[in-house]
């Protein structure tokens, strides 16, 4: 056989059947070795990191995390083929660069198909030296426009997954390439921009009351007066966080 | 049909009219002799009424409508009603002659022959009178009609929806269904033959049941479990299935595909959308005049919404509501996640 490395495969699927078709008809491949075999989104961004497969066979139904939740948690350029019974995200599927989409159910041909596909997609990549952290974020940001607004926060956490519901989010400070998410009195680091953040949110809900705030409006208690003219926000939990101008100016607009 | 000599009814309130115009008739000329007049005026007033009668033919050829011109439909009534009162005076004469050969002493024919002149005008009139009644009752009866057809309507698109939704299953339900069933081909053949015919019966259930208009709970219980082993094989440990029926209330007979919604929607949107899973609970019990089923399982509270969800049970609440005017049937609640359904159906046993 060729000398070439062998393509490390996860297989993704909440369906235990689904995980068995997988790994019987990819044991026909030399070339691929199945590295993990995951039940549920979970086990599939901390395989991620822990192993850095090269190939996602991925299910997009599943528990919890969702294959696009994965794909945005493992947050790199990783090739994926999904399977799923479901037509429906093709395009979105195809609009986050994926090799292939299989239909449930699929035969050994179809399932080689897709295989050659990530092949050569992997090949392309090993020839193009820069292995960058692929866009992928701001790519799964545009995809979920359709999902505006936001109503949970995936936030991954090295091989941790924390989801967060966006009413249980008091405020959002921005820091530097991250943000820090208080929810439930613990803060959560996300690597986003506050900006990204606030376009995704429910603007009946979030305000961003500063450049560096988001602020969960049903969280407010009061305004007050700070020393130097400035307007400080007074929240239950009793954290205070300064308003801009610009900020006040669209708090008042939506109260 | 001629709207009036269809009915019976209709047709009394008809000769009656006539009959009492004729008397105003013998009131307005005959008061000096009123037993001539009468014997003159009541048999040919009521013979003038079934002339009339024909008046709905005209009108039904002339309808009022914007394609024709009213000049003509005037004219075209005016016209048949001179012949018609024409005929009438003519029929008349005949009569005082054969009321004068009876009755000599009568002298109808000279008194008629006084009258005729008014009383073709009269006739004239009568007979506008009666085209102008037979046009409103075209117009009622039309309307009527329309009524009932888009009440019919109505009726129809109802059922068609019910039967559509009967008949409904979910494609992706067939394609995972499919999927398991070829993944077990060659790891476990007789798992994937048992699947087969677990899928086949299924569908055959759904869609026999659909054309029914009762079955008994127990044929529902046994539809909805087929559907779980389905989906237990898919699913594995992560669907438990428990089920408390009670014997009595296993006989009630029920709408079909009462508790498969139910149930699809807790596998659908409550377990399968659990890492750890869970178990359904079903039960069924006879309570008063009426049967009550529940359904319990644990569901994700934060998971995201989708659309199409609570649809089944909008449709389901909207079936009883149709079926038995009760339209608290169906109760749902959602808490700390756990969702619970509870449908009470009024009884009817095998």
């Amino acid at each position: 056989m060729s000398t070439e490395p062998k393509i490390r495969v996860a297989i993704v699927d909440d369906e235990g059947p689904a995980r068995a078709i997988l790994r019987e008809l990819l044991s026909a491949h030399a070339d691929i070795d199945i590295v993990a075999e995951c039940a549920n989104g979970f086990e599939a961004v901390k395989a991620s990191s822990d192993l850095a497969p090269d190939l996602f066979l991925l299910d997009i139904q599943m528990p919890k995390l969702d294959g696009f939740d994965v794909l945005e948690l493992v947050g790199r350029d990783v090739a994926v083929i999904f399977v799923t019974a479901y037509d429906s995200y093709a395009i979105r599927a195809f609009e986050i660069h994926a090799v292939d989409y299989l239909l449930k159910p699929f035969s050994g041909e179809r399932l080689a198909a897709a295989l050659d596909r990530a092949r050569e997609r992997l090949r392309s990549r090993e020839a193009a030296t820069t292995r960058e952290a692929a866009p992928t974020r701001e790519l799964m940001s545009a995809v979920r426009q359709d999902r505006v607004p936001l109503q949970r926060l995936l936030v991954r956490d090295r091989a941790d997954v924390h989801v967060v519901p966006v009413e249980t989010i008091e405020y959002i400070e921005s820091q530097d390439d991250y943000v820090a998410v208080k929810a439930g009195g613990r803060s959560y680091l996300k690597e986003q921009t506050l900006g990204e953040l606030e376009s995704l949110l429910d603007p009946r809900a979030f305000v961003r009351i500063h450049r560096r705030f988001i602020l969960n409006v049903s969280r407010l208690a009061k305004i007050e007066m700070g020393i130097t003219d400035n307007r400080v926000a007074v929240l239950t939990g009793g954290a205070e966080l300064p308003i801009s101008r610009a900020g006040y100016a669209r708090l008042r607009d939506l109260l | 049909m001629h709207p009036i000599l269809n009915s019976r009814r209709r047709l009394a309130v008809y000769v009656l009219a006539w009959a009492l115009t004729s008397l105003l008739l013998v009131a307005a000329v005959g008061r000096s002799t009123p037993l001539a007049a009468t014997a003159l005026f009541l048999p040919t007033g009521v013979l003038y009424a079934f002339i009339s009668l024909s008046s709905w033919y005209v009108c039904r050829a002339f309808p009022v409508d914007e394609r024709t011109r009213l000049t003509t439909v005037v004219l075209v009534h005016l016209v048949v009603a001179v012949v018609a009162s024409a005929i009438w005076i003519a029929l008349g004469s005949a009569w005082a002659f054969g009321i004068d050969m009876l009755v000599p002493a009568a002298e109808a024919v000279s008194f008629y022959a006084q009258q005729r002149a008014f009383l073709f005008v009269v006739g004239v009139l009568l007979f506008s009178l009666a085209v102008v009644f037979h046009y409103l009752l075209i117009t009622v009866d039309a309307s009527r009609e329309a009524e009932t057809r888009a009440l019919e309507l109505s009726l129809l698109a109802r059922e068609a929806e019910l039967k559509a939704l009967r008949a409904q299953i979910d494609p992706h339900f067939i394609f995972n269904s499919l999927h398991s069933i070829s993944a077990l081909t060659s790891a476990d053949p007789a798992a994937a033959r048992r699947m087969c015919l677990l899928l086949a019966d299924f569908l055959r259930d759904t869609l026999r049941l659909g054309s029914t208009s009762r079955i008994s709970l127990a044929d529902e219980f046994a539809l909805a479990e087929r559907f779980l082993a389905i989906e237990q094989v898919r699913l594995g440990p992560r669907l438990q299935v428990s089920r408390d029926t009670d014997p009595e209330a296993i006989e009630c007979l029920v709408p079909p595909l009462v508790l498969q919604p139910l149930v699809e929607n807790a596998v659908v949107h409550g377990v399968s959308q659990l890492v750890e899973g869970g178990t359904i609970r079903m039960a069924a019990a006879r309570d008063g005049a009426s049967v009550m089923i529940t359904l319990e399982n644990p569901c994700d509270p934060d998971r995201p919404r989708t659309r199409g969800v609570g649809l089944g049970l909008e449709l389901l609440k909207r079936r009883l509501a149709t079926q038995f005017g009760a339209y608290d049937a169906v109760r749902a609640e959602e808490r700390s996640g756990r969702f619970r359904v509870e449908v009470r159906i009024p009884i009817a046993i095998a």
